[in-house]
């Protein structure tokens, strides 16, 4: 997924990202308010974790910008304000989750997810296509009941590919996505990545393909597919 | 436990039924003597209308009986005597009604003025009497030598009904004003304490929740309104220091929680990639743990100036030098914004404690160096009363924030992101000024924040 932490504690921030990174997210980090809602209304994140006590830009400020600008990223209040007039303040303020600092890494990680998930309307941890079964939470893929080994980047491809199902998704969204958006326009390190993935998935010799290509446009993942191509 | 309502519905029924009493006693009093001599002047009447009909002769009294005259005084009518004596007391004439019946006057001899009385009456009735003496007229041109006695006496029943009917009358009346006094009293002090008891019902309401709301002072009545007025003064001091009080918690709540935040995340990201731990971690660790080292001596600091707990040692302080010396570690972070700083304190001896006069000046010039715009300019001089004075230039600093300026925890920008900027410092630096005896003030003048710290004008002991 992709994330932006908006976090003015230059140290919080730090490791927030690194554990975020280590989960397997793109992550954007940001220490003001300004810049913050700058890049939430630029960039299509999944979840965006906005502190409430921002240098130039109040968290809560931000986010009713970002919903009156109409963006669809879930937004997840961290703050160190912990009464429930503030949690209520917070939340009606068009916050998706509210986090009170201190906090478990592990319930972070768990809450950015479950957002992440919401996101993209899914209610269950596993995702299903035909043969191929995505743990969520346990961030592995299986095909026919075979493990699939996978990189972390193999895995964010397939987990975005899985989660949009159905749908065309264009390089630029894998590129965002995946690398970042810090992606040479002219290089093809998608179309290899998606080829990789293709390999990978293909444990048996007869393996139905599950990731096609839709030219000029992107991939599409789907169970269905009756006519291989790329 | 006493109640003002039952305590003045108690007094004012006692009150009005003694006024109502006294007030018809009066009545029945007045109205009893006015009737009681209109009944002696009748009777007084009947008897010189008797006593004219006696004559003397020779030495001899005679009555002339008229039956027209003396009508009421026939056998039958049985409601009017007469019984005429001579002075030795013989009897001379009596009423038909009398029959051989006396009228008996109270002992002593009669006298020329009339003298009433009451008497029992021959047929057993009660009667009232007028007795006295009185010479007849002599039917010759000779004057009058012989002096009669008379009596005359009338039922007195018809006054004695009429004043019964007075004093039933009188009584009935009392009986209903005192049940009314009962009625009335307690409902028109009812409705008129209501704004009182409406008072007390929302005073007893106030708690911690409710220091927002205020008494309607504008409907109470004119002798409620001052303590209404007063209450709702009571009440925004409280809800404003209570506010304080929140915010402080909050604030401190916070400080504390933002670096536990990190070094929680820290911890736990070691712990979950000990492979990838960050170089930096331990300066993290290190710098978070004195971030929240300085917090807490900060606050002890505090706690303990607003307690008057600091010990106080003045001596002998030579504060050019003393400035000097503070502002040395400044120096570079001034340097480094580009601040212009001017130093225009001359050598001079004070009496204070260098220790506490130190960290106020310390925390004047850490406020200074680090708030004022960058290119800024800082002065620092004596102040006119022969304090001290620092005065920098500010952007974005409004008269409003100048009262929340020794708050505790307040800062210009709210995010807390300025590591051991815990917005401690200013009210630090006020509670050493106060524990000297001095006073810390802050004013903004032509664009600068100008802090004096004025010395007291006796020398603290």
């Amino acid at each position: 997924m992709r994330l932006l932490v908006v976090e003015d504690s230059v140290r919080l921030q730090r490791s927030l990202v690194k554990a975020l990174r280590y989960s397997g997210h793109v992550v954007d980090a940001v220490g003001d308010g300004e810049e913050g809602l700058w890049l939430a209304q630029s960039n299509a994140y999944d979840v965006i974790i906005l502190d409430v006590m921002l240098p130039k830009r109040d968290g809560l400020d931000v986010l009713r910008s970002l919903r009156q600008s109409g963006r669809p990223g879930h937004v997840l209040l961290l703050t160190a304000r912990d009464t429930v007039a503030d949690r209520v303040h917070g939340l009606q303020s068009g916050a998706d989750d509210y986090l009170v600092k201190p906090f478990a890494l592990e319930e972070l990680l768990a809450r950015v997810q479950a957002l992440g998930r919401r996101a993209h309307g899914l209610k269950e941890s596993r995702l299903v296509i035909d043969d191929l079964e995505i743990d969520l939470l346990q961030r592995t893929a299986r095909r026919g009941g075979l493990p699939v080994e996978l990189t972390a980047r193999e895995y964010l491809l397939l987990e975005y590919l899985a989660i949009r199902r159905g749908q065309v998704v264009t390089r630029t969204e894998i590129e965002g996505q995946i690398y970042d958006g810090q992606v040479d326009p002219m290089s093809n390190v998608v179309d290899s990545a998606v080829c990789n993935l293709r390999k990978k998935l293909a444990l048996v010799a007869d393996a139905a393909p599950l990731i096609h290509t839709r030219r000029g446009l992107g991939y599409v993942m789907e169970a269905s597919a009756v006519r291989p191509s790329g | 436990m006493k109640s003002l309502r039952i305590q003045l519905t108690r007094e004012l029924i006692i009150v009005l039924a003694l006024l109502w009493g006294v007030a018809l006693l009066g009545i029945y009093g007045l109205m009893w003597r006015q009737l009681n001599r209109s009944f002696n002047v009748a009777l007084e009447a009947r008897a010189l209308g008797v006593s004219a009909l006696v004559e003397q002769h020779a030495g001899r009294v005679e009555l002339d009986f008229s039956e027209k005259l003396m009508r009421g005084f026939m056998a039958g009518k049985a409601r009017q005597y007469f019984e005429l004596r001579d002075r030795e007391g013989g009897l001379l004439a009596r009423s038909d009604t009398l029959g051989d019946n006396h009228l008996v006057p109270p002992t002593g001899p009669a006298t020329d003025k009339a003298v009433y009385f009451d008497l029992d009456l021959p047929n057993g009735r009660p009667g009232r009497a007028i007795r006295f003496l009185f010479q007849p007229k002599a039917d010759d041109d000779r004057p009058p030598t012989v002096t009669s006695e008379l009596i005359v006496a009338v039922d007195r029943e018809d006054l004695d009904e009429m004043l019964g009917g007075l004093l039933i009358a009188v009584v009935s009346c009392g009986g209903l004003l005192l049940a009314a006094v009962f009625f009335v009293v307690p409902s028109v002090l009812r409705r008129g304490l209501v704004s009182v008891q409406r008072l007390g019902m929302q005073a007893a309401r106030i708690d911690a929740a409710s220091l927002a709301d205020r008494f309607p002072a504008g409907d109470l009545p004119v002798e409620l309104q001052p303590i209404a007025e007063r209450l709702n003064d009571l009440l925004a001091r409280l809800e404003t220091s209570f506010e304080r009080e929140r915010r402080y918690s909050a604030d401190l709540a916070h400080e504390l929680r933002t670096p536990i935040a990190e070094l929680r995340n820290l911890a736990e990201c070691s712990l979950k990639w000990p492979a990838a731990r960050d170089a930096t971690a331990d300066q993290d660790t290190l710098a978070i743990a004195l971030q929240m080292e300085t917090l807490v001596t900060r606050l002890l600091s505090l706690a303990r100036g607003e307690r008057g707990q600091l010990a106080v040692q003045n001596e002998v302080v030579e504060i050019a030098g003393l400035v000097a010396a503070t502002w040395g570690p400044f120096a570079d972070r001034a340097a480094e914004r580009g601040l212009r700083v001017q130093m225009a304190v001359t050598p001079d001896d004070l009496s204070a404690d260098p220790v506490l006069l130190r960290s106020i000046l310390g925390n004047l010039f850490d406020n200074a160096v680090n708030y004022a715009p960058i290119g800024g300019e800082i002065v620092v001089s004596r102040s006119l009363s022969g304090g001290l004075s620092v005065a920098n230039t500010v952007d974005q600093f409004s008269p409003e924030d100048l009262s929340q300026l020794f708050e505790r925890f307040w800062r210009k920008e709210t995010a807390r992101s300025g590591g051991n900027h815990a917005g401690l410092g200013l009210s630090l630096a006020r509670t050493f000024a106060s524990a000297m005896g001095w006073r810390l003030e802050a004013a903004l003048v032509a664009g600068r924040l100008v802090f004096t710290l004025e010395r007291p004008q006796t020398p603290a002991p």
